[in-house]
């Protein structure tokens, strides 16, 4: 089933760049899909693959650790980069994540789209005995304690909503909760990720709903400060929450990336090229 | 009955949360074997089971901490030595713990809380 998820949409004529996009904990490719259409529209060949223990059911994701889906990953990206010229990485929630920590280990990428990184579980949503957490993910409660998925569902967008309620409650395309051991591989992927933070160097864009309800923009910032990348550009959206692929904002989303990724590009429009940052007042905020 | 109450009334009130805690983490632990695959679905209740069980833990660390501080300052230091090793237990468990042999973990964790369990009750 993990396989019927997958996407790659290709070009026909040797398109010289391609973006590989990751998707978010307990979901699947299928949350990345219009992102991958809109690059695709504007050139670029996009790949998005179920992350191991995703796309199945509850019980499969219990049994995978971080490294399954790192070493999963920097497998696709190591095909992907012996056949472009150019692979740019993306990434939503803990796919940014490892989006960041991949760049971290291979130089020469050549630009990330980092959204709603997961750093922190410290959004508003989550609940008030999160102090606990802790004691939950290094004991063994860690497997009998699932974080049940509740409204906003990570969308503003009260339509999209009930559609995404639905589909998580066939439990494929992303699951209704979060198993407290996926937490925990998250956590400790998030630490790694964090370490090696200085180690990337690859030009990155933030994007980050200001009213996240899963993560903070704490997790945005962290990586705005921290990143070794000297070309790094942090938006603030103000009309979205944590799915902002799929939210209020997903037109501005795919669009600033793809600007984003142009301005990188050595094949794609003429764009003016991106400056380096040399001081913190690059974040923008999306005001629409 | 009477004669338990008045054993309890005579032992500190550190050693007493041990023996409750311990108690109810127990069941807890069995009661969630039990019923693990039987209802893999109930979310929710899973989700307070979880809480329930964490809020034991914590209580169960801090009566072990003032158990073993107390005892420290009445000079008993063998007594203080003995319990903290119990703080770590759970998180030793948790590290090696894997869902496919959640169970036999799970049974290590209930065989650590019993030790203990029997440790605080010879100390009546």
């Amino acid at each position: 089933m993990a396989q019927s998820l997958d996407f790659e949409f290709k070009h026909e004529s040797n398109c010289k760049r391609a973006v590989l996009l990751f998707h978010g904990m307990t979901g699947s490719p299928f949350e990345m899909k219009k992102m991958g259409k809109a690059l695709y529209d504007a050139d670029f060949d996009v790949y998005c693959y179920c992350l191991p223990g995703h796309g199945t059911s509850p019980i499969n994701i219990k049994n995978v650790k971080w490294e399954d889906w790192y070493s999963d990953s920097t497998l696709h990206y190591r095909t992907l980069s012996s056949k472009y010229e150019e692979v740019y990485l993306g990434g939503l929630c803990m796919g940014a994540v490892l989006a960041l920590a991949i760049a971290a280990e291979y130089r020469e990428v050549r630009g990330i789209i980092s959204l709603s990184t997961t750093l922190f579980l410290d959004g508003w949503t989550i609940p008030w005995y999160n102090f606990l957490m802790p004691i939950g993910v290094h004991t063994i409660l860690r497997y009998y304690y699932s974080f049940p998925e509740r409204e906003p569902y990570g969308l503003k967008n009260e339509v999209l909503r009930k559609k995404i309620a639905a589909l998580q409650k066939r439990n494929t395309e992303a699951l209704d909760n979060y198993p407290m051991s996926c937490i925990y591989e998250l956590l400790k992927l998030s630490k790694y990720a964090q370490k090696n933070m200085f180690k990337v160097q690859a030009p990155v864009l933030l994007m980050h709903a200001k009213e996240d309800d899963l993560t903070s923009p704490k997790s945005a910032e962290f990586v705005y400060k921290n990143i070794g990348s000297n070309i790094r550009k942090y938006i603030q959206l103000e009309d979205s929450y944590h799915l902002v692929v799929m939210d209020n904002e997903r037109d501005f989303v795919f669009q600033t990336s793809i600007d984003f990724l142009n301005g990188l590009s050595s094949y794609g429009p003429k764009i003016e090229k991106l400056p380096p940052v040399e001081d913190d007042i690059f974040t923008e905020s999306a005001g629409l | 009955m009477s004669n338990v109450l008045k054993i309890i009334q005579t032992l500190p009130a550190s050693l007493v949360g041990i023996i409750v805690t311990n108690i109810l983490l127990i069941i807890g632990f069995i009661i969630g074997k039990l019923v693990m695959y039987k209802a893999e679905n109930a979310i929710k209740f899973f989700a307070y089971f979880s809480v329930f069980m964490c809020a034991f833990f914590v209580a169960y660390f801090v009566s072990i901490i003032w158990f073993s501080l107390s005892n420290l300052y009445l000079g008993n230091a063998i007594y203080a030595a003995i319990f903290p090793v119990f703080l770590f237990l759970p998180f030793i468990t948790g590290h090696f713990a894997t869902y496919e042999k959640v169970h036999f973990y799970t049974n290590i964790q209930i065989l650590t809380l019993i030790i203990s369990l029997l440790l605080a009750l010879s100390f009546i």
